[in-house]
């Protein structure tokens, strides 16, 4: 089976699985006590005929199995719905969304993939040496240390206190430095740690300014979202390594001759990163967790947050749409990591004759 | 400028030693609750600051506000549709009213000349608006548009409806001139109902959809920039046709619901302004020399509601009354909400009685005070056998009242079960539901009303309300719901308040609700930002043009 073609069916064996998600979604959505139009009402004097109205309006009226026919029905011809707390399509939120969430999560895994690898394999040439304990200890730190604290203490830290980075929110790339420009940042130079009183008569201005705050203000969250992922691949990395510098093969390329550069290079880090791209395709579902909660700290305007809004108003449609597009990432996650294998290893093919 | 009084008194109050957290402590213990003793509670009045004025126009004329909203808004900025307090803080800058409040929280005209015409045996009202108001887009203001914002919501059956479904017929005379026939008199229409946002008509039917994402009012700030569930941003109003013109040159808004980011934001200087300061991080902000908080009083007010139903231990009077007496309401404001909030007495927030005239030093009397033993005689002689009552609570800060009652019940040999739950999770099982004892006997929730009395004892009280707004099912004395609805209909203020008078009186000697506090407006803003002022009205603030006051930033 070709590449393509196993693509294709990783898809199409998908589409069970995200029915599955839709009905149990649904189910526990409207299972979960409250009212829609009630709490869309709170605060106002209501009577009887305008919750009947709303209700109405809304769909609300008619039995589950009737809603989720009719939902499926719009979701297969490309519609997710209109949100009820937002009074905006589903799709239209989401992509909104999206953005945020995608930039932070996968920043996050840039950060734990640029920092662990190295700092994983220098762990396993060390091993037992004082770098290898410094990196156990870091290692278990960053396990045990949940994302949103993190955040909170480098928002205090490196924002509150020291004044070198943002406390909240994100820049995006795909909004024009206009979009920013309100708020009038002094010479942006100026704001580098330590050394930003050097270039106090400088600024940037325009697209270079906004690639500088772009990552000024990804930092930290970035920092806070990858230190678990850096944590957990930086220990695999360090045990898959030692394994590889352990096998036969490395041991023949020894007595050859061959430097200890191209072994690790060549030989012993190509077949200990199967482990690592597992994991990162498992740990996508954690990323998105944990995206939610550093969303919040960071005042990040993201999926996490559209879904807890969603589930606060008991906003069906976007409960659904979040869930799915959350699914179909996960699965697409899964399925990169399968196909990232074969490039990895060789020994592995995607079954069948070609 | 900073207030004569700004933070004197409370950093004086900590020096003394009786701060929160020895009150804490005190609560934690037992307390004493001496009702007297109200140290540690914070008075709006002390953060009521002076007028500050620019020395250079020109340059205040320039500034630029960022103000980080402590929820996220719906972002229906179409006064017709919108329910939401954090867009119509965005909106109030953009349309003009035909009455606005002051800061006493009475209705001034502003789009109106003057105060209305009054007839037909207070069912008929003639509106004479100021000639010549443009909207943003160069149309004129007429009274068409003003008959337009009253009728939509109607209309369009929009969740405003029933604030103007009284109407019987609005009849345009000309251009500044209009005629509103209410079908019945109703009471709360001089004091909150007319002070209706104006929206252009032919602008806002063209196309209602757009209307909400590109709004056009008449008011001192144009809609500028904007980017969904993101921020807001507004322009100054060059032609505005009142004074005074804002000095702001342009507003931002953004949000933040995570309090301790929010806080995070102001210290940092990420932002120049926060709404709604967490109680526990008051004592912080107020303490920084380049951070002003301030504060106001709200037309809020939290209250306990006892099931009344048959088969509850609740539904017997004396048992609500000896549940009342054993706690104090004010050992539990100081303990937890101290910078937040006061104890309040009445179903009515203490904003809405400085307006009327009611007997408050009776009903301050008339409050159950802290009495243990008053409260163990009481449940002793009526509270069922083996009596064990369930008290909802949502999962906040207000869970911490259902602990306290618990636990002085506790103390006087009674157990009561505290459930805690999302808020709206509550509500589902309380105020939604047909009152099921076995459920429930006690829940706690709040209510934001206004000036009038009616936006309190309707919703909160009256019989029609049952699993609306309400999960209490209190029958009441004979009177108690026709008084509700004959104050509700009739604009004889004077009788109003005597039947006022009497509903209220009935809720604190029957107790089918406890109100136990009213929480504050709050904000905090960067030192550089001058005239701020909180207003009662939240979605008024922040209040950053009026004749009391008009924002600047100093950038010196």
């Amino acid at each position: 089976m070709g590449l393509l073609r196993y693509t294709l069916y990783r898809f199409v064996q998908a589409i069970p699985v995200l029915f599955g998600i839709t009905i149990i979604t649904f189910a526990l959505a409207n299972l979960a006590p409250g009212d829609p139009v009630q709490i869309m009402l709170q605060g106002q004097e209501v009577d009887e005929d305008l919750i009947q109205t709303m209700e109405e309006r809304y769909g609300l009226d008619e039995p589950v199995h009737e809603r989720y026919i009719s939902y499926m029905t719009g979701v297969l011809q490309g519609d997710l719905g209109q949100s009820f707390h937002y009074n905006q399509p589903v799709s239209d939120l989401i992509m909104s969304r999206l953005g945020p969430t995608l930039l932070l999560v996968l920043s996050a895994y840039a950060f734990a993939i640029v920092t662990s690898i190295p700092l994983g394999i220098l762990a396993a040439k060390r091993r037992n040496e004082p770098a290898d304990h410094v990196s156990r200890i870091v290692a278990l730190l960053g396990v045990s240390t949940p994302s949103f604290w993190i955040g909170i203490m480098l928002i205090i830290i490196f924002a509150v206190q020291l004044g070198w980075f943002p406390s909240t929110g994100l820049v995006y790339p795909w909004w024009s430095p206009e979009a920013y420009g309100y708020t009038g940042w002094p010479g942006p130079l100026e704001q580098l740690p330590v050394v930003g009183a050097m270039f106090s008569q400088y600024t940037l201005g325009g697209w270079p300014e906004h690639v500088f705050q772009i990552v000024r203000h990804l930092l930290l969250p970035m920092i806070a979202l990858g230190t678990l992922q850096m944590a957990t691949l930086m220990r695999i990395e360090r045990t898959q390594m030692i394994e590889s510098l352990q096998g036969e093969y490395v041991k023949l390329a020894r007595a050859y001759g061959v430097s200890e550069r191209t072994i690790l290079r060549k030989h012993a880090f190509r077949t200990a990163q199967l482990p690592i791209i597992t994991i990162i395709g498992l740990n996508l579902s954690t990323a998105l967790g944990g995206a939610v909660l550093v969303e919040y700290v960071f005042n990040i305007n993201g999926m996490g947050r559209l879904f807890i809004d969603a589930i606060h108003n008991l906003d069906y449609q976007l409960i659904m749409g979040v869930t799915l597009i959350f699914g179909t990432i996960f699965i697409i996650g899964v399925i990169i990591t399968d196909i990232s294998y074969a490039y990895v290893d060789p020994r592995v093919t995607y079954g069948g004759d070609d | 400028m900073r207030g004569n009084n700004k933070g004197a008194t409370r950093r004086r109050v900590l020096v003394t030693g009786v701060s929160a957290g020895a009150l804490a402590l005190a609560g934690c213990i037992g307390g004493n609750g001496d009702d007297d003793d109200d140290g540690g509670i914070i008075d709006p009045d002390e953060y009521d600051y002076e007028r500050d004025e620019p020395d250079d126009e020109d340059a205040a004329m320039d500034s630029t506000m960022v103000y980080t909203q402590e929820l996220e808004r719906d972002d229906d900025f179409d006064p017709v549709v919108s329910n939401d307090a954090y867009s119509m803080q965005v909106a109030e800058l953009l349309y003009d009213s035909l009455f606005e409040f002051d800061y006493e929280y009475e209705l001034q005209p502003k789009v109106a000349v003057d105060f209305p015409d009054v007839e037909r045996d207070d069912t008929r009202f003639i509106y004479e608006i100021h000639d010549g108001i443009e909207f943003h887009n160069g149309d004129e203001l007429t009274a068409d548009d003003v008959a337009h914002s009253f009728l939509a919501p109607v209309e369009e059956e929009t969740p405003n409806a029933t604030s103007y479904d009284m109407i019987e017929d609005i009849e345009v005379i000309d251009d500044t001139q209009l005629q509103v026939d209410l079908e019945y008199p109703y009471g709360p229409w001089e004091m909150f109902n007319q002070g209706v946002n104006i929206v252009p008509e032919d602008a806002r039917t063209d196309d209602v959809d757009a209307f909400n994402t590109d709004p056009i009012g008449s008011g001192p700030f144009v809609w500028s920039d904007y980017q969904m569930g993101e921020y807001v941003e507004l322009e100054r109003n060059d032609d505005y046709w009142d004074d005074p013109l804002p000095y702001l040159a342009e507003i931002r808004f953004e949000d933040n619901v995570d309090d301790s980011s929010r806080v995070g934001e102001i210290l940092a200087g990420d932002t120049d302004a926060i709404g709604d300061v967490p109680n526990a991080d008051w004592d912080e902000i107020d303490g920084e020399d380049d951070i002003n908080a301030h504060v106001a009083e709200s037309p809020s007010v939290a209250y306990i509601f006892f099931n009344c139903n048959d088969g509850a231990g609740t539904a017997n009077a004396d048992v609500r009354r000896g549940i009342a007496h054993a706690f104090s309401a004010t050992d539990y404001v100081e303990t937890y909400l101290n910078n937040a909030a006061a104890p309040v007495v009445t179903p009515t927030s203490p904003i809405t009685n400085e307006l009327w005239d009611f007997p408050l030093d009776e009903w301050e009397d008339a409050y159950p005070d802290y009495d243990p033993d008053l409260a163990q005689e009481l449940l002793d002689e009526n509270a069922p056998d083996d009596w064990n009552p369930t008290f909802m609570a949502p999962d906040d800060e207000r869970a911490t009242l259902a602990e306290r009652v618990a636990q002085r019940l506790d103390e006087i040999g009674y157990d009561m079960e505290v459930q805690t739950m999302a808020f709206d999770q509550m509500l589902d099982q309380t105020i939604y539901s047909e009152g099921d004892p076995d459920d429930y006997e006690l829940y706690i929730s709040g209510w934001t009303g206004g000036p009038d009395p009616d936006q309190y004892l309707y919703s909160n009280f009256h019989e029609s309300q049952e699993e609306i707004n309400q999960g209490h099912h209190y029958e009441g004395s004979d009177d108690f719901h026709d008084n509700i609805i004959e104050a509700r209909e009739t604009g004889d203020q004077a009788e109003r308040e005597e039947l006022y008078t009497d509903v209220i009186g009935e809720i604190i000697e029957e107790v089918p609700a406890l109100p136990i506090f009213t929480e504050h407006n709050s904000m905090a803003t960067g030192e550089h930002i001058k005239d701020m002022h909180v207003h009662p009205q939240m979605q008024y603030n922040p209040h950053v043009v009026s004749g009391d006051g008009n924002v600047w930033v100093d950038d010196d």
